[in-house]
């Protein structure tokens, strides 16, 4: 399913409300990590609410900054 | 004083610093709101919950450092307890640690391994996580102690190193965790991902508060953060190994999460908004692997509130580094009387001193800028004389009011280091430092007026007492 907010089709159920009440279910994205849960707000959730600041949408995840840089390999 | 997390629930309890809401309520947006509202109260209790929607028989607890009330039961201090007396005890307290006081013991069935779980790892029905900030990127982890060992030398309690570093839980068994290349767990990271190892790390949450203070505060590499809890304390910090690896864990954890860091690998984490007030941008950060998760019967997850200051991290980090400073200034200038840091972690100090001389003031601010702390964090360094209590800011106020001269006393140094997390340090890791002396000038600083002080009232001590007493009975017969 497509991720709230890099819209990449990457997104999967992570879990249900484990009390087995089904008061939620809990989502994820592999590509960009974001999770939500779909009783938040629709500022949160809704891709269409959410600030456009946040979102990821057409960004190049493999593009953002690195604080601590993988080094070099050594044998 | 405390062994774990609920003997110090326990006492929040018995003083009044602890409430329960049994009331059901979402995990988001109503932990957030919790969380917010404990810290604004003045003296606000922690808050236990036992009815969060989706996650029933499970708790969570939240504001547990999240008042100088708290943090003065945490140290055995009356929860009256003035900011300066909190200071002082530290000071005393800190002690311990050069006289090398605090101790580690090894327990057989650990409370935090009552329960054991290796296989079928959902961290998001485990544990009642939530949201703390609406645009965070995900659940996060705010008050973990995150344990890792040197690769070189594993055996080594002082090498083995307790740090709280901000987790997002990314999967059921996947954890972002951002440790900057001076963190001392990154340094153990460096040692083994040249070679494409992982790095075993294990996060225990809910510890004891001691501890929570120590993972918060910058220690040398090879001084073990459990034995200076074990120092504040003054009991031994009781551990356990770990069942999936050789690293070292509280044994009266709450929640213990087992793991590895997958090497020469960097995810997307964030955002997560930070101690500044301000979200922190999504970058490329290690992930952890879990592998094992253990809990105490009925465990109670333990996290905090973080946004726009004043927030329960403020609490955590305050005293340690006003302590940390006010040491390394002592060690030249003996004049210097108490140091305030408890604003965003030192970006704004306050200073009490005497001056030995004119100018002696600034002096204390060039050193207080210049250690290894202040090089980046202190940018508003303001000077007060050694009768003026630093935290009691009516009194920095009139300090300011009636002791600075703009023309003399006011400073900009341009073009110092900064703190990236600082929103208004521009670029990141740039910015300016200002010095404000609002103290009496002194010999041969002239002051062409003749100004003589009101004396302080000795006397009044007593009667404070005598007159607050007599406000409580009035108060009573009501």
């Amino acid at each position: 399913m497509k991720c709230v907010r890099c819209l990449n089709d990457a997104a999967t159920k992570l879990a249900d409300a484990p009390d087995g009440s089904g008061a939620w279910e809990m989502y994820g994205c592999s590509s960009c990590n974001f999770t939500w849960r779909s009783t938040e707000e629709e500022e949160v959730i809704n891709p269409d609410k959410r600030d456009p600041y946040f979102q990821l949408a057409g960004v190049n995840l493999d593009d953002l900054m690195v604080l601590v840089p993988v080094p070099p390999l050594r044998k | 004083m405390y062994r774990d997390l609920r003997e110090f629930l326990n006492k929040l309890e018995q003083e009044g610093q602890l409430v329960h809401i049994h009331d059901e309520i979402m995990p988001e947006p109503d932990i957030r709101a919790i969380g917010r509202a404990a810290t604004d109260l003045p003296n606000g209790p922690a808050v236990m919950m036992d009815n969060i929607k989706g996650y029933r028989g499970k708790r969570a607890v939240i504001n547990v450092h999240g008042s100088w009330a708290n943090s003065a039961l945490m140290f055995g201090l009356s929860k009256d307890a003035t900011l300066k007396e909190q200071f002082f005890n530290l000071v005393e307290l800190t002690k311990r640690w050069d006289n090398n006081e605090g101790s580690v013991r090894y327990v057989d069935k650990a409370p935090c391994q009552e329960v054991v779980i290796t296989k079928d790892i959902n961290l998001f029905e485990l544990i009642p996580l939530y949201r703390i900030n609406a645009y965070d990127g995900g659940c996060y982890f705010s008050k973990a102690s995150v344990i890792s060992q040197d690769p070189e030398d594993p055996d080594s309690i002082d090498k083995e190193n307790i740090g709280t570093y901000r987790l997002h839980v990314q999967g059921k068994d996947i954890i972002g965790m951002q440790a900057l290349a001076f963190h001392d767990l990154s340094i153990h990271l460096a040692k083994v991902e040249p070679y494409n190892k992982p790095l075993p790390v294990v996060i225990a949450l809910g510890v004891d508060p001691a501890l929570t203070l120590m993972a918060s505060t910058p220690i040398a590499y090879d001084k073990s953060e459990y034995k200076y809890a074990s120092a504040l304390n003054g009991i031994p910090q009781e551990i356990t190994k770990a069942v999936t690896c050789n690293i070292d864990v509280p044994a009266g954890a709450e929640y213990v999460i087992e793991g590895e860091i997958i090497p020469r690998q960097r995810f997307p984490e964030g955002p997560f908004g930070e101690f500044p007030g301000s979200y922190s941008g999504v970058r490329r950060q290690v992930r952890i692997k879990v592998k094992a998760v253990t809990h105490r019967k009925d465990p109670i997850f333990e996290n905090l509130y973080i946004g726009r200051p004043w927030t329960e991290h403020d609490n955590i980090v305050g005293l340690n580094t006003s302590v940390m400073l006010y040491k390394q200034l002592k060690e030249t200038m003996p004049e210097v009387e108490v140091v305030n840091a408890i604003y965003q972690h030192g970006l704004t100090v306050i200073i009490s001193t005497a001056n030995r001389f004119g100018g002696y003031a600034k002096s204390v601010a060039f050193r207080v800028a210049s250690t290894p702390h202040g090089i980046n964090y202190c940018k508003n360094i303001i000077l007060v004389d050694a009768d003026v209590d630093p935290f009691n800011l009516v009194q920095v106020m009139w300090a300011l009011s009636t002791r600075v001269r703009a023309d003399k006393d006011v400073i900009v140094i341009p073009n110092t280091p900064g703190m990236p997390l600082d929103p208004s340090s521009d670029p990141p890791g740039m910015g300016s430092k200002l010095i404000i002396d609002a103290t009496t000038p002194t010999s041969p600083d002239k002051v062409s007026r003749e100004v003589r002080m009101l004396d302080q009232i000795p006397k009044a001590a007593a009667f404070e007492k005598i007159i607050s007493d007599l406000q409580k009975s009035v108060a009573g017969r009501r």
